[in-house]
């Protein structure tokens, strides 16, 4: 018999033997949690070999171990947990921030349509480049796109949600009394102004970086990065100027399609509104008790708010909210909306629900 | 003095160092953790320094933040929420790209926000978040765990072909009842084989063979290069290969020619458990006409290491 047929022989055995329900009985099976520090390195050595030697013995821990494995994201393990973290958002990120840059360069007859149809895509997109495990192929199409620009929206990014992060625990930090620390909430315009000497602590983003090709490109990219990471509906504004790459640290921002009506929530609880593209602000009353987290704005005149304990608000004339009854008392973390009547929500744990009659009754989505 | 609980000297700095305060953890609830981390870390009360040492290794800031959400700090919630729910959902979409881990992401994010147990305290799946790992990695270890317990759950109400199998068919023709002989002593003797390797290239030939990961995968799980996880495996073929001829050769005290018909059968017959294997049914050998014999012949060859008779019957 040939050489090559045996060899095929012992893979055709191994593929059935290995198979085979194995489980140690005198052995406890291995938790989660030793899994997980084991797969970090952080076990001592005899204890780490202990849970080799079992997984190597039991079918269930193994397979556990397996699909603990495809859960990786494919980084080097090497690197600090912020770093792969923010790697795996890069690619996903890379797509929206492309179409971000693209867009921005676009001639000003493309830009109306595209905004329009802005909010209703948004939580839906934003859903994916969250969740989808982020797909090699997808990096080559954007930066063959536009190499250039992307190439520096990236980067920006990149630096951008650094330093975010960074800036987000500074904030955090100064929230001792317990009170919701939304990212946006709390902002002091020192931060905005410099994210590298605002927040010490961050891997200190050199400024040129603001400085490559298309800072325009990067700053609107930037923008959508941090509109994505907080799953926020955000309309992009207009071709920004180099300092927009700094409006990454701005206040829950919402531009209604057409791009001269904006809200913003600030601090959590305060509402206000800009109709000349976010030159002037004023104050909009809303009768909440709560936080706010998020709003969506589908037209130039309606917009919905979700906040803390199940609260809803709308306006349909761009100056008066109203509460919208909703049925449970849970942290409402998103919006989508496509008119006055129409809106979806998400709650903290995941939850959706939508209405089509303005709240008189809610649907669970999933 | 060996104990589980630190110092108060080493709480300030550790509590500092997790960054507790942000949440107004309690320091109490806080050093309860620490000591909870530590009897999981450590099988036996630690000397004071050692104790240190291992606390100072835990990922501290997930962990302050495990406590504030158990305790449900609202703040680290969202903070939790935001920062890896996207993780977990990811996780899920990784585990079963139809979406069925979903619902357990969802049937965790519930248990993690904490459970009303009967006297009215809530218990949440945080506490057993020891910051040996990072939230993240625990979160997906978790899910995996979660997962895997589900698949074997649902599959053990299946009925297994060796629960319904008849004793071994008489009526076999001699030389199918001969190879099934070879292919039940192959079984065992490789078997044996990968028994006494070392449990690093067991664990690989599992990966590889049983949870069909990719070598990139493996590579992952164990820390090697793929190039390595290749190489390895090729050696550990190797080594069983070498191994099974022994085993014939010298116990079985077979002649070159039988040995050879022992691996041949194996080829022949394989192709079809392969396919049963897939579809979860037994299905027609190719030198067998009808369904039940392969079945037979499948559980018995399931059952064949156990058994000590031997291929030279």
């Amino acid at each position: 018999m040939p050489e090559r047929d045996r060899d095929q022989s012992v893979e055709q055995l191994l593929r059935r033997v290995m198979s085979d329900d194995i489980t140690p009985l005198e052995e406890a099976c291995v938790d989660g949690e030793t899994i997980a520090a084991w797969s970090e390195g952080s076990l001592r050595a005899a204890e780490a070999s202990a849970v080799e030697r079992h997984v190597a013995g039991c079918s269930r821990c193994r397979a556990l171990m397996a699909s603990f494995v495809r859960t990786t994201p494919p980084q080097p393990v090497a690197e600090s947990l912020w770093r792969r973290w923010h790697l795996a958002w890069a690619v996903p990120l890379a797509t929206a921030a492309t179409a971000a840059a693209i867009w921005v360069i676009l001639p000003d007859t493309g830009t109306a349509p595209l905004t329009n149809a802005e909010p209703i895509g948004t939580i839906a997109r934003d859903e994916r480049a969250l969740t989808s495990p982020p797909p090699p192929a997808a990096q080559s199409s954007p930066v063959a796109a536009a190499p250039s620009e992307s190439a520096a929206a990236i980067q920006s990014q990149q630096r951008a949600k650094v330093a975010e992060s960074s800036s987000n625990e500074l904030r955090q930090r100064a929230d001792t009394s317990g009170n919701r620390s939304l990212a946006d909430q709390v902002q002091a315009p020192a931060i905005a102004r410099s994210p590298a000497e605002a927040s010490p602590a961050a891997p200190a983003p050199p400024e040129a970086s603001f400085a490559l090709p298309a800072p325009a490109a990067a700053g609107a990219a930037a923008e959508r990065a941090e509109a994505d990471t907080k799953k926020e509906v955000a309309t992009n504004s207009a071709p920004a100027p180099l300092a927009a790459a700094r409006q990454a640290f701005a206040p829950i921002q919402i531009v209604a399609p057409g791009g001269t009506t904006r809200w913003r929530i600030v601090s959590g609880q305060r509402v206000e509104r800009s109709t000349n593209a976010g030159a002037d602000w004023t104050l909009v009353n809303v009768a909440s008790t709560g936080a706010l987290t998020a709003a969506a704005a589908p037209s130039a005149t309606v917009c919905w708010i979700v906040g803390a304990g199940g609260a809803v608000y709308v306006t349909t004339d761009g100056a008066r909210f109203t509460r919208v009854p909703f049925q449970e008392i849970v942290n409402l973390t998103s919006v989508s909306a496509t008119d006055g009547i129409t809106a979806t929500v998400t709650s903290v744990d995941g939850r959706s629900w939508r209405t089509t009659d303005q709240g008189k009754t809610w649907l669970g989505v999933n | 003095m060996s104990s589980w609980r630190p110092s108060e000297s080493a709480v300030t700095h550790l509590y500092q160092q997790s960054r507790a305060d942000r949440w107004s953890v309690p320091v109490a609830v806080f050093v309860a953790a620490l000591e909870r981390s530590a009897r999981k870390a450590c099988a036996t009360p630690p000397e004071p320094r050692e104790l240190e040492r291992v606390l100072r290794s835990l990922h501290l800031e997930d962990l302050a933040l495990a406590c504030a959400c158990a305790s449900g700090h609202e703040g680290a919630w969202e903070h939790f929420v935001r920062e890896h729910r996207p993780v977990l959902y990811r996780a899920a979409d990784a585990i079963d790209p139809t979406g069925g881990a979903r619902e357990l992401a969802d049937s965790l994010y519930g248990e993690l926000f904490g459970v009303v147990e009967r006297n009215g305290e809530r218990r949440s799946l945080f506490e057993y978040f020891h910051g040996r790992s990072s939230l993240s990695t625990w979160l997906r270890a978790v899910l995996a765990q979660r997962h895997v317990d589900r698949v074997r759950s649902t599959r053990r109400l299946e009925p297994l072909p060796d629960e319904e199998r008849t004793p071994p068919a008489r009526s076999q023709e001699p030389a199918q009842s001969r190879i099934a002989a070879y292919i039940r002593l192959m079984r065992r003797v490789v078997t044996a084989a990968v028994a006494r390797l070392p449990a690093k290239d067991r664990l690989r030939l599992g990966y590889y063979y049983a949870e069909e990961l990719t070598l990139a995968q493996i590579g992952r799980a164990l820390g090697e290069h793929e190039a390595t996880v290749s190489r390895n495996l090729a050696k550990a073929r190797r080594e069983i290969r070498a191994d099974v001829e022994g085993q014939l050769r010298e116990q079985e005290h077979m002649t070159p020619g039988q040995i050879d018909e022992c691996f041949e059968a194996v080829v022949a017959d394989v192709g079809s458990l392969d396919v049963s294997d897939l579809l979860g049914t037994a299905s027609d050998p190719p030198d067998s006409g009808n369904s039940p014999g392969a079945r037979r012949k499948d559980s018995q060859d399931k059952r064949s290491k156990e058994r000590p008779e031997g291929a030279s019957a």
